[in-house]
């Protein structure tokens, strides 16, 4: 008897996780599509002069317009990660690429509505965009000391490859490459897509959520269950107000804030992403600074009233 | 494994993941997954991969007609098989395993509740207006969430779908009917419930769905006031086109 027990309950778990990986793959899969295309215009239609004119070497300048960046490129965090390898490769400077890594998640159009028609024009909507700023111009600052950019990014691109002339080709065949890098990019991050998602589905199937909820009082532990949580759910930055709305009178101001702060600059899917374009020290630092502001930022409201 | 053989292999990959979500899209199944909203995102998504899967395989035909004369030197990076086959992974989930909407078995990990703390109170005052019998499982949980004076509701005429969920707390012949909400995708998903008062209970299966309608009356679980439904019929109903709720 025990054993056919065993089976329809491994069997029902088979499904709610085939049902929670496919319902997060489903989501992310445009929103990649749309990443790596933009990665795929990018290298073929801009060239290195062109972004090293754009973007300024002073550090401080430098991270300040890469952190807003997501306002021209509206991306969410697994669009973002391709097109920022990219803009790497063009010469962005480490700094720039770090801060539109981390804020242009929350600091696009398509984000700034989606945490409106939740929150409304409030404090919520004003301290989200203000603090992912802030925690994403910090982490590109920390990254400005770091001159060799060889000690923070993979050498994912061969080396014959950097020297590409799309100048002179026709209209056609560059679209043509474009959509080429963009198959590449989808596969290359699309595997780490696919790993992010089993492991966020088999977390979610196997955890219970409401435990985690039911622990997550107090002003401390609220914090570090949304934040958990935000890594655990891993959605989309441009539908998760609508998640986090869902935890308004169960927990605090603080809380729901760090996890809308948190949660799109790192996730299970979105961390082993990065993996595929920085070294390991570097995504350590990319995971611990935002994390460990997003908790100073929950705990400081938690505590100064809110 | 050769660079034409990773072209081809991608190619088939994006057609079957194009497919795929193509089948979705036309038997209804989306919903099972994702919010209703996102479904264009979706089929410009599918519209995309079968764009993408005949750049490839146009590229495939180039690079095989081309063989004969000069080698070509290839701009692009090399693919790891093992980079390729992880995209199968989707599409034998898809396969594989039969799709079934959440229901009662992902409880233990996702809980439920028989509140709905999930919008601001404003959006409840429409509520009052729509007829009693169109609320949803959803709308009769909000409407008790943010009224204080609920006792107002008991009495009205409710009509709501759902699945069946049998809970060891509730009385001898009661069930719960219950339903999952879904911002986003399945993955944000929560399950929300009214209790049921009916006498045939015994008729009834776990997860099987049902119309349920009978009189709302106002009972306290926990010290939160709950919607009860004294039913006066539960039918047994197929599985509703959108098996989640969308808020």
């Amino acid at each position: 008897m025990v054993p056919a027990n065993f089976f329809s309950w491994l069997w029902d778990k088979l499904n709610v996780f085939a049902t929670v990986f496919l319902g997060i793959f489903v989501e992310a899969v445009p929103y990649l599509l749309l990443g790596t295309l933009a990665s795929g215009l990018v290298e073929v239609f801009t060239d290195r002069d062109q972004i090293t004119r754009w973007v300024s070497k002073r550090p401080v300048a430098s991270s300040i317009t890469g952190a807003m960046m997501g306002m021209i490129f509206p991306v969410c965090e697994c669009g973002v990660v391709p097109l920022t390898r990219r803009l790497f490769k063009k010469g962005l400077p480490l700094s720039a690429g770090i801060s539109f890594l981390l804020a242009a998640p929350v600091l696009n159009p398509i984000v700034l509505f989606s945490t409106a028609s939740a929150f409304g024009w409030a404090d919520m909507l004003f301290w989200r965009f203000f603090l992912s700023l802030i925690i994403a111009v910090t982490v590109g600052l920390v990254f400005s000391v770091e001159k060799d950019s060889n000690n923070v990014l993979k050498t994912v691109f061969d080396s014959h490859e950097h020297e590409h002339s799309y100048q002179d080709k026709s209209m056609t065949e560059k679209i043509r490459q474009a959509f080429l890098i963009t198959v590449d990019e989808f596969f290359d991050m699309g595997r780490y897509l696919v790993l992010g998602t089993t492991l966020a589905a088999g977390l979610q199937t196997f955890v219970s959520q409401s435990t985690l909820l039911a622990i997550g009082s107090g002003p401390i532990l609220s914090v570090l269950i949304m934040l958990l949580l935000a890594v655990l759910l891993s959605i989309c930055s441009t539908v998760d107000s609508f998640v986090a709305l869902g935890f308004v009178g169960t927990f605090s101001f603080g809380s729901i804030l760090s996890f809308l702060v948190f949660g799109p600059m790192v996730d299970i899917k979105s961390v082993m992403m990065y993996t595929q374009v920085f070294k390991r020290r570097a995504v350590f630092y990319i995971v611990a600074i935002p994390f460990m502001m997003s908790l100073l930022a929950g705990l400081l409201f938690n505590y100064l009233g809110k | 494994m050769t660079h034409r053989m990773a072209r081809s292999f991608q190619g088939l990959i994006l057609l079957g993941l194009c497919i795929f979500f193509a089948s979705k899209a036309i038997n209804g199944q989306l919903t099972w997954y994702i919010n209703a909203r996102f479904i264009p995102l979706t089929l410009f998504g599918i519209l995309f991969l079968a764009i993408l899967a005949q750049t490839v395989f146009a590229e495939v035909r180039r690079s095989r007609a081309e063989d004969s004369e000069e080698h070509e030197h290839h701009h692009d990076h090399e693919h790891s098989p093992a980079g390729l086959w992880v995209m199968l992974i989707p599409l034998l989930i898809g396969v594989l395993i039969p799709p079934r909407p959440l229901d009662s078995s992902a409880f233990t990990s996702k809980g439920f509740n028989t509140n709905a703390p999930l919008v601001s109170a404003e959006s409840s005052a429409q509520l009052f207006e729509t007829e009693s019998e169109e609320r949803n499982i959803l709308d009769w949980l909000k409407l008790f969430n943010y009224n204080d004076n609920v006792t107002q509701f008991s009495g009205q005429q409710a009509s709501v779908i759902g699945f069946v969920y049998f809970d060891e707390a509730l009385g001898e012949n009661q069930f719960y009917v219950s339903r999952f909400v879904v911002s986003c995708c399945a993955a944000d998903g929560f399950a929300i419930a009214m209790p049921v008062q009916w006498n045939d209970v015994a008729t009834l299966e776990q997860d099987a769905w049902v119309q349920v309608k009978g009189r709302i009356e106002a009972i306290v679980i926990d010290d939160r006031n709950v919607p009860l439904i004294v039913a006066e019929s539960v039918q047994e109903v197929p599985v509703p086109e959108r098996p989640y709720l969308f808020p």
